[in-house]
């Protein structure tokens, strides 16, 4: 219990500080690319980067969870980290393959 | 990409992410209704929108409650995989699901959630009084600080739990919302966590489980970037003004027009659902 305690609070600082500066990063260039398209200029590529960049915050702050898991030995909560982001990945694949009746 | 739309987009989620900062919760709820009901945008993009939003809102407002102790985040990890599950269920459900049905759902969920707004959340029960079980087997056990000292509590009913955050990420991935509605209660009465540290946790997990919904959208080109951009960059904006609010205004009053709002939109959706369109008629 205490044992993690003492190493809770590192992982703890270094998600939040992911997760704030991910935030203004990719709402900076989000923002970006819609001022350039009011201006004039196409910037809906810059938006869609903005948006990639967004959903991929929340996936990159497991595999950061991911790391933490392993530098700490905790082999349970690893094996968990990793079946989330395997279930992320299927998702993304489903995503990609042509031949899924997601939206048509 | 059209001018009027997109600052329309933006004003509108700046304005629900504000709404729902003031009351510590997400904007997802809002953004389908008032985008398919006001913006005459096909349901499936303002779900692709709305996901972005609802990452957008969790990742944003994470640090304070990270930096506070209140997230328990190898609980969020364990439960990420039922909600995630949910999630891809989700994906794989909505080319199959009619648009009517989802407009259904959305109208119980919102009548769900105005229920829940006015029943007074209580403390869960001791919760030290617990058998351990799953949870302290898997070393989910967590202390958080209240009023300058730490409370301990316990993780308890881990399966039930995992079972409602299924149906909790599989909601969130067919109407686009963060699905609070379900994951709250299933971590105040199944794993029975103090209420300050299911909502700071529940605010952490919703991220992950819609990204693995809004990144498979993503990717099959689903989520439509001149109405997900505005629509993100609106809720990151209200979400900061929200929270700031909060500390201004009454409560209560937030509470009552929270409620009002979530009911008007359930008559709407659940019309909608019939075919019948009172307030978008005007074009």
């Amino acid at each position: 219990m205490t044992g993690t305690a003492a190493k809770g609070p590192r992982l703890e600082s270094l998600l939040a500080g992911l997760l704030r500066y991910g935030t203004w990063l990719a709402s900076a260039v989000t923002g970006a690319g819609l001022a350039m398209s009011l201006a004039g200029v196409e910037g809906t590529d810059v938006v869609a980067a903005g948006v990639a960049l967004l959903i991929a915050l929340p996936v990159l702050r497991v595999l950061v969870m991911l790391g933490a898991f392993i530098l700490n030995r905790d082999y349970r909560l690893v094996i968990v980290a990793a079946v989330v982001l395997m279930i992320i990945l299927a998702g993304l694949v489903i995503g990609l393959s042509s031949s899924n009746p997601l939206t048509h | 990409m059209d001018h009027g739309l997109g600052l329309w987009l933006f004003a509108v989620s700046l304005g629900a992410s504000a709404l729902g900062g003031m009351l510590g919760m997400a904007s997802g709820i809002f953004i389908v209704p008032i985008l398919t009901e006001f913006g005459h945008v096909d349901v499936r993009t303002a779900i692709g929108a709305s996901l972005v939003s609802v990452i957008a809102c969790s990742c944003g407002s994470a640090s304070p409650f990270l930096k506070g102790g209140l997230v328990n985040v190898r609980l969020a990890i364990v439960l990420e995989v039922a909600t995630t599950s949910g999630a891809l269920t989700g994906v794989l459900l909505i080319g199959v699901i009619p648009t009517a049905y989802l407009f259904f759902w959305f109208a119980v969920i919102l009548a769900l959630s105005a229920q829940q707004m006015l029943t007074r959340r209580g403390e869960a029960a001791a919760t030290s009084a617990g058998t351990g079980g799953w949870g302290t087997a898997l070393g989910l056990d967590g202390s958080y600080p209240d009023r300058g000292r730490d409370v301990e509590y316990r993780v308890q009913r881990l399966p039930l739990g995992m079972l409602l955050m299924y149906g909790a990420g599989l909601i969130s991935a067919l109407l686009g919302i963060g699905s609070g509605v379900l994951k709250i209660p299933a971590m105040d009465t199944a794993l029975r966590l103090p209420i300050k540290v299911s909502s700071a946790t529940s605010n952490f997990m919703i991220g992950v489980t819609a990204a693995a919904s809004a990144g498979a959208y993503f990717l099959h080109g689903d989520v439509v970037t001149a109405v997900a951009g505005p629509v993100a960059l609106g809720s990151v904006v209200g979400s900061v003004l929200g929270a700031r609010v909060l500390m201004a205004v009454s409560n209560e009053r937030v509470r009552l027009l929270f409620v009002v709002v979530l009911l008007a939109l359930a008559v709407q959706m659940a019309l909608s659902g019939f075919g019948i369109n009172l307030a978008g008629v005007s074009k």
